[in-house]
């Protein structure tokens, strides 16, 4: 068969689909929108960039309370420090966020994606700076469209600087979560910045210039795998933004004082403002789209337009598909319970885990190059422990060895003292009579417990070697 | 089709975000995986290499992680692409022209 028979060519995507398919976006321009939900994502957006930017400042006992000292490898959460040992509660954290996720999509779509996500929050605060210097919507297109004059160059300019500022401070505060805020600020005035801290400062100021000020929705669209998958957690009872075509349509504009129904029209007066508020620049009256971010722009600006109408509101709303359908939406639905369930069990288990957790680690290795020896008439192996204080204050530690009848420290009396923070190691050896070994490898079990706190104790499994038997 | 061919199906944000992007997140948590496992004071008795302090191992590290994920990401966009049909003159796109 030739290959290029008409067929396969005419299975080719026209161009005409193609286009409506792939469009080259061009700039979207949200119109501003007033409202209920412009509100809420104001307050939600000055919250979160609040304890993004303010955070780092807090001090908790002396030392800054949130910070990721990766020099120091350790973490700082209040009054929690964290070790690379611990690597297992930082695992826990992203579970339990997914899980958080899935249960908050199911429930009510994409919140997080409208009102939480650090790309709507940073892309709003950048709109809101661009909207201060160049204007409204049609200002800043008309801007775009002129060509180059004195007044386009200032204000491209001053929201460019405005946003570069913006950004390099963005960048100054996450690296503060990396290195102490108010070390580096003293630094930063100095000029004594680290390379790396500058790379990370930089590279973190121009992915916020970037994502916020130019990518914006196209990170939504081509970026965010959430986007893409957050569909399979969508059920009819999944609270979605939609437009009631069964009341809008069919569309038209007509004055306000004749009555829609005499001219067949429905709600929908076809002013086109939900899709000029639209930030990632959709038509909600297309239906659910996988570009909706779920930010609700398009429900205030409705709402106006209804009130202006006397019409009620809610042509566009949070609502669910069973809703629309004309049936009642059910809350208590399997997979939400099922979602809350594993919610609430991995939050209970990280807590346990966390109320449990002992400061102090310890590591036990059997020497690599001598498996066992015989010493004084009794079997002896050599361990390497490592003894890992993960307390803010300086311990002892007293030593136990168990698991065979009569093993014993062949120093008996050994005291590990450990520095916060540090990793102490102790070469020792252990002495067992042959006889009392059931077999060529035994499990013996050491514990260390600090001298003045009993409950600081842990204990780490390791084999006592012996000939064959 | 090259990744940097304007014309394609696949508008070139994407093609860029689907390189860096996804990469830059796997070479985060490799980064994380790899350095909570191993403190790089101690790798450096293994590997001669310049004092550059557990910040810059960190970043070194990521940007090596990066590079090696987003270079198997590039070969994979670049091969997601059918090959032409056997006869097609070279250099000819998957798409023949006049579907265009």
């Amino acid at each position: 068969m030739n290959r290029f028979d008409p067929a396969v060519k005419t299975s080719a995507p026209s161009p005409d689909i193609d286009a409506t398919l792939y469009e080259k976006s061009g700039k979207i321009y949200p119109r501003q929108v007033h409202g209920l939900f412009a509100t809420a994502r104001v307050a939600a957006a000055t919250v979160l960039l609040g304890i993004f930017y303010l955070l780092p400042w807090v001090q908790w006992d002396g030392r800054q309370a949130v910070l990721f000292d990766l020099p120091a490898r350790k973490f700082y959460l209040f009054g929690l420090t964290l070790w690379p040992q611990d690597f297992l509660y930082l695992t826990f954290l992203l579970m339990l966020a997914a899980y958080a996720l899935f249960f908050f999509t199911a429930l009510a779509g994409r919140l997080w994606c409208g009102y939480a996500c650090p790309q709507t929050v940073w892309t709003d605060a950048f709109l809101w700076v661009e909207r201060k210097v160049e204007g409204t919507r049609q200002q800043q297109m008309k801007l775009d469209q002129a060509p180059m004059s004195l007044r386009k160059f200032r204000l491209k300019a001053t929201k460019h600087a405005i946003w570069i500022a913006f950004s390099l401070f963005t960048g100054f505060m996450f690296v503060a979560y990396f290195t102490p805020a108010r070390e580096l600020a003293t630094r930063l005035s100095d000029f004594a910045l680290g390379p790396w801290e500058t790379f990370w400062l930089f590279f973190y100021g121009f992915a916020t210039y970037g994502n916020a000020g130019f990518m914006r929705e196209q990170v939504c669209k081509y970026m965010c795998p959430y986007a893409r998958f957050q569909s399979v957690m969508f059920d009819n009872d999944t609270l979605v933004i939609s437009y009631d075509a069964r009341r809008g349509d069919p569309r038209g504009s007509r004055r306000s004082n004749t009555d829609p129904k005499l001219r067949g029209l429905g709600d929908c007066v076809n002013c086109t403002l939900c899709v000029q508020v639209c930030p990632t620049g959709i038509d909600i009256r297309d239906g659910l789209q996988y570009e909706c971010i779920g930010c609700a722009a398009c429900i205030d600006v409705c709402n106006d337009v209804m009130d202006k109408m006397n019409y009620p509101r809610g042509l566009i709303r949070y609502t669910t598909q069973h809703e629309l359908e004309g049936g009642k939406t059910h809350v208590f639905r399997p997979r939400i319970l099922v979602y809350g369930a594993i919610l609430i069990a991995l939050c209970t288990l990280f807590a346990w885990r966390l109320s449990q957790r002992v400061p102090v680690g310890l590591d036990v290795l059997h020497d690599r190059n001598q498996l066992y020896r015989e010493a004084a008439g009794k079997i002896e192996n050599v361990y390497l422990l490592k003894v890992i204080n993960k307390d803010d204050a300086t311990h002892r530690y007293t030593l136990q060895v168990e698991g065979i009848d009569g093993i014993a420290l062949a120093e008996p009396g050994i005291v590990i003292e450990a520095a916060s923070g540090a990793v102490v190691n102790v070469p020792l050896a252990v002495r067992a009579a042959e006889s009392a070994l059931p077999s060529s490898s035994t499990p013996v079990r050491f514990r260390i417990t600090a001298e003045h706190d009993p409950a600081l104790s842990v204990s780490a499994e390791a084999k006592f070697l012996g000939p064959a038997k | 089709m090259p990744l940097w061919d304007k014309t394609g199906w696949i508008p070139v944000p994407q093609r860029v975000a689907a390189v860096l992007w996804i990469t830059f997140l796997m070479a985060g948590i490799a980064t994380g995986a790899f350095f909570s496992a191993i403190d790089p004071q101690e790798l450096k008795h293994c590997v001669s290499f310049p004092e550059v302090g557990r910040l810059g191992a960190y970043t070194i590290g990521f940007l090596l992680f990066w590079l090696l994920s987003a270079s198997s990401a590039l070969i994979a966009v670049f091969f997601v692409y059918p090959a032409p049909p056997p006869g097609a003159a070279p250099g000819l796109s998957e798409q023949p022209a006049d579907t265009r």
